[in-house]
């Protein structure tokens, strides 16, 4: 019987590719294969271990990045798709402008307990309200669904989030 | 504290305590740059990967294991597999007094439960790991399984007997009692969920050992390892700084933690093993299935005469674990008559596990909703009815409460949710759109422990102030409460203080569990912090270079930061050039609360097992905090949907270290207690145990747009027969009580009443 256990991947064969990924700014040339996420490049081999993986399988929300300025899920994305876009980790949101707004604000509510869906929260946030989503407490909800924090800081999360939006709607 | 953010913030010059204050939380900033390091946030050089491999039988043995493929897999550096891995040491037992379990096989080739970790592969990267564990060939002797609770052959249980109650003659006053209510509740297996998984990075230095790993108690974990590796405590470095959630998962060390330690020491090199999602289900338990048949009798007036309880929880074939489901109803109200019995029922599933609340949320799920049915045929109002079985003493030990203010959480509780305007009549409100809703309560409880520990301070002459404690902050404030409570003791601000966690090289800390660790450790960082205070007071009295030296005794005082005479603060040095004055590089101080010439090895015995847990106040009185909650609840019967529409809920959790983070604390709780009610279950296949829904997709936790706004008061006091500080537990009482609120609030939309967690959508489904 075979173990059922870890993912199905017959090929033993490695395919590395050179990648030049653009992270916060910063040119990183890499070799990784081409199955490695973005996730995991950025963490285990750009040692950017700020995103966080909560569950690998694009259910939590934890690894959370902009490419061009989009929120994905960098690890339901793989690097070599981020490869001509710019990457933005929450290690680049103090250089953001909004981003800077929405972790000030996220520390002020308490939007966090544990800290480790923060970073992904926080990179949703600042793209929520770049959508122009963060137009109610309703919508917000709605529009951070996609990041579970199980210490159950969403009240906070809404305040902090509704929060800093004031302050950008006000520039 | 409805809206702490409101409040002014606490600082030395309006001359408040800094504990006690809502002060931001001080590791927030690292937090939300991403810069606080979790344990898997590492990449030593020349780091492997390992990953576990799960067998997928409920029960059996493993034959055989051709690793042969595997082994020539890319990148491949091991395989371990029953048949091959090192037989590790036994490290005393963790629950002290009971024997040790013996040498610890890491991959026991006969299977318990479906899940059960049956090899590891370690490799360069992850990825080829993976690969190279789908390439194994594994063989099993499948046995017969007894998949749950819920399985015919899984039998009445056996009888814990440890737990019994027989108080008065319960069924006698039950006969006799006019008004009678009995009822089945159930709850499902719950898991803990934190989103950090459970992971371990492990490297070796000659026969030193450091571990990165979350932990809820880094000694006790770390004498696990050094029992594993047959090496001293003292090589046991074990690494926790920031923890992403616990919930009571990350307690014990586990199987992932030993593969990695185990796999760097063969190595030589660093090896991270990340448990997967789904691995999460099954490497450790979550809370155990219940279910509980209550009876409950009351007299004309609604109040109760007795209580019969007849419970079952489950466990593994391997260890008789109890989820206590007497742990509320025992002492919830006055009741002089009570019998309660629990069985365990033995099937194939990972151990059960302490999770938020063992114990008193099952318990409080069938008790307050057994007392609202109660309310409800004898026609009172459910807060009346709470009010009128109020426990004066604790009607189990007969010991006065340190404090119990349940009664000023319901009656300012109902003040604030507008209580008095609820008809009593089930579906008699309705929301604009026509839809059902329901106002429901419930009480909760949350007993205290207490343990012992040490807090280390200190100051150095480059200025700075540290607190040290092996004692972690999983994101219940630990890092901002120990900073508060040794600004006011040293007469310094908390921005100036650094405090180290989460570290088995600094001073013992106790476990991070039951909700004790907030009450030790401010209680000995004051300590630490006073005497800290009074060393520097004394060295600038006596010690030469001094620029108070000779000064009378009792006229010295430390304000911000800086040393004065009490009646002119003009004259003030600070801390750190006092230092440099007096030649001192740094002061350190280690104050402790063990009994007074408890030994070394005893102090290791009670810091590292069970066997340091105590009750409060030297079991003089009582202590545990309370908690009321008010729901409303929208249910749209075409759907059969319910949504949680407000919340409001009052604690007595004694003294708030911090109102703004144990507010946080609360609302988790409650957060915890909404998925609890309408989405949290362990789908169990029936055919083999295995876990069904074992990732975040079908294992449903609450989502942002679950939640509605939630208030939440304090209505506690300092209580300084709970701890020295006066608090008491905050971070697990906010889930008691949630489920069965929202289930009667249910009840009170559409009359139907939801017995079993979580509620299931086509029990509400309108039939008309
Ligand atoms: S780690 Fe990507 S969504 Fe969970
Ligand atoms: S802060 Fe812990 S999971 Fe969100």
């Amino acid at each position: 019987m075979r173990s059922a256990d870890t993912p199905f991947v017959r090929s033993a064969a490695r395919t590395d590719l050179d990648l030049h990924l653009r992270v916060n700014g910063r040119s990183h040339r890499i070799r990784a294969e081409a199955r490695e996420t973005l996730l995991d490049v950025l963490r285990e081999r750009l040692g950017l271990f700020g995103t966080k993986k909560g569950c690998d399988h694009g259910q939590c929300g934890a690894c959370t990045v902009l490419v061009d300025g989009r929120r994905v899920l960098s690890c339901l994305t793989l690097a070599a798709q981020a490869e001509h876009g710019a990457v933005t980790t929450v290690e680049g949101m103090v250089e953001h402008p909004v981003g800077r707004l929405v972790q000030a604000a996220f520390v002020a509510e308490d939007g966090l307990q544990c800290g480790y869906c923060t970073p992904g929260q926080i990179v949703s946030a600042t793209a929520c309200i770049l959508e122009g989503a963060a137009t109610s407490d309703e919508a917000i909800r709605e529009a951070m669904s996609g990041n579970l924090c199980r210490c159950g800081a969403y009240p906070n999360i809404v305040a902090a989030v509704r929060s800093a939006a004031a302050v950008v709607e006000r520039r | 504290m409805t809206d702490p953010t409101k409040r002014k913030h606490g600082d030395a010059s309006d001359g408040a305590l800094h504990l006690g204050s809502p002060l931001a939380r001080v590791d927030g900033d690292r937090k939300v740059r991403g810069e606080a390091a979790y344990a898997l946030d590492a990449a030593p050089a020349g780091l492997a990967h390992g990953v576990l491999v799960r067998g997928t039988i409920g029960a059996g043995t493993v034959l055989s294991v051709d690793a042969a493929s595997a082994r020539q897999s890319p990148g491949v550096l091991m395989v371990f597999t029953p048949f091959d891995t090192p037989v590790l040491g036994a490290p005393d037992s963790f629950l002290d007094g009971t024997p040790g379990e013996g040498p610890f096989h890491v991959f026991p080739a006969s299977i318990l439960h479906w899940g059960q970790a049956v090899a590891a592969v370690i490799a360069e990267t992850r990825q080829q790991a993976e690969t190279a564990a789908a390439l194994l060939r594994i063989d099993y002797a499948p046995g017969d399984v007894v998949p749950s609770i819920l399985s015919k052959d899984a039998g009445p249980g056996v009888p814990v007997g440890a737990v019994d109650i027989d108080r008065g003659d319960a069924e006698a006053a039950l006969a006799g009692s006019v008004f009678r209510v009995e009822a089945t509740y159930e709850t499902p297996r719950e898991y803990h969920v934190p989103i950090e998984p459970h992971g371990a990075v492990a490297w070796w230095e000659g026969d030193r050992l450091t571990v990165r790993e979350p932990s809820q108690w880094i000694d006790a974990m770390a004498r696990t390892y050094a029992g594993w590796f047959g090496i001293p405590f003292e090589n046991v470095r074990l690494i926790s700084h920031f923890v992403g959630g616990g919930f009571g998962s990350k307690v014990t060390a586990m199987t992932h933690g030993a593969v990695a330690a185990l796999a760097a020491r063969e190595l030589g090199r660093p090896v991270k093993v990340a448990v997967t999602r789904a691995q999460n289900f099954t490497a450790h338990g979550g809370r155990a299935a219940t279910r509980q048949t209550l009876r409950l009798g009351a007299d004309a007036d609604g109040r109760l005469k007795a209580i019969v309880q007849d419970g079952e929880s489950e466990t593994s074939v391997f260890v008789p674990f109890v989820e206590q489901l007497n742990a509320a109803t025992s002492v919830m109200y006055d009741v002089p008559n009570l019998r309660s019995r629990q069985r365990l029922v033995h099937v194939n599933t990972v151990t059960p596990a302490h999770m938020r609340a063992p114990g008193k949320h099952p318990s409080a799920f069938g008790l307050e909703s057994a007392i609202d049915e109660l309310a409800h045929l004898a026609g009172i109002d459910p807060v009346e009815l709470r009010l009128r079985n109020e426990a004066g003493f604790n009607p189990q030990t007969g010991q006065p409460w340190s404090s119990r203010r349940l009664r000023e959480a319901l009656v300012e509780g109902a003040r604030r949710f507008g209580w008095k305007d609820r008809p009593a009549a089930p579906r008699s409100m309705r929301d604009a759109d026509g839809a059902f809703l329901g106002w429901g309560v419930a009480a909760g409880l949350f007993p205290a422990l207490d343990h012992f520990g040490e807090a280390g301070l200190r100051v150095d002459a480059d200025g700075s102030i540290e607190v040290l404690s092996a004692g972690i902050d999983m994101g219940t404030g630990t890092y901002t409460i120990l900073a508060q409570a040794a600004a006011d003791a040293l007469g310094v601000l908390p921005g100036d203080v650094t405090v180290r966690l989460g570290d088995s090289e600094l001073p013992s800390g106790p476990l991070a569990g039951n909700s004790l660790l907030a009450g030790v450790m401010t209680g000995l960082v004051h300590k630490a912090a006073a005497a800290m205070r009074e060393t520097i007071i004394g060295l600038a009295l006596t010690e030469q270079g001094s620029p108070f030296r000779g000064s009378e005794l009792n006229t010295l005082d430390i304000t911000r930061g800086r040393i004065h005479p009490t009646l002119d603060e003009g004259r003030a040095v600070p801390i750190a050039d006092l230092l440099k004055a007096i030649g001192r590089d740094r002061i350190e101080r280690i104050e402790d609360n063990f009994p007074a010439g408890t030994s070394a090895q005893e102090r290791h015995r009670i810091m590292t097992t069970v066997a340091g847990l105590r009750p409060p106040d030297g079991g003089v009185s009582s202590v545990a905090s309370w908690c009321a909650h008010f729901v409303e609840v929208k249910v749209d019967e075409d759907f059969g949907t319910v949504r949680v529409r407000r919340v409001v809920s009052g604690f007595d959790c004694g003294r708030l270290y911090n109102p703004h983070l144990a507010a946080s604390q609360f609302r988790g709780g409650i957060v915890m207690g909404i998925g609890q009610a309408l989405l949290e279950g362990g789908r169990v296949d029936p055919r083999d145990g295995r876990i069904v829904n074992d990732n975040l997709g079908d294992y449903l936790i609450p989502t942002n747009a679950d939640i509605p706004d939630i208030e939440v008061f304090s209505v506690g006091e300092p209580d300084f027969r709970a701890a020295p500080m006066g608090g008491k537990p905050v971070g697990e009482i906010g889930i008691v009580g949630v489920a069965p609120a929202i289930c009667n609030a249910v009840f009170h939309a559409t009359g139907q009443r939801i017995r079993r967690l979580p509620l299931d959508i086509a029990a509400l489904l309108s039939t008309n």
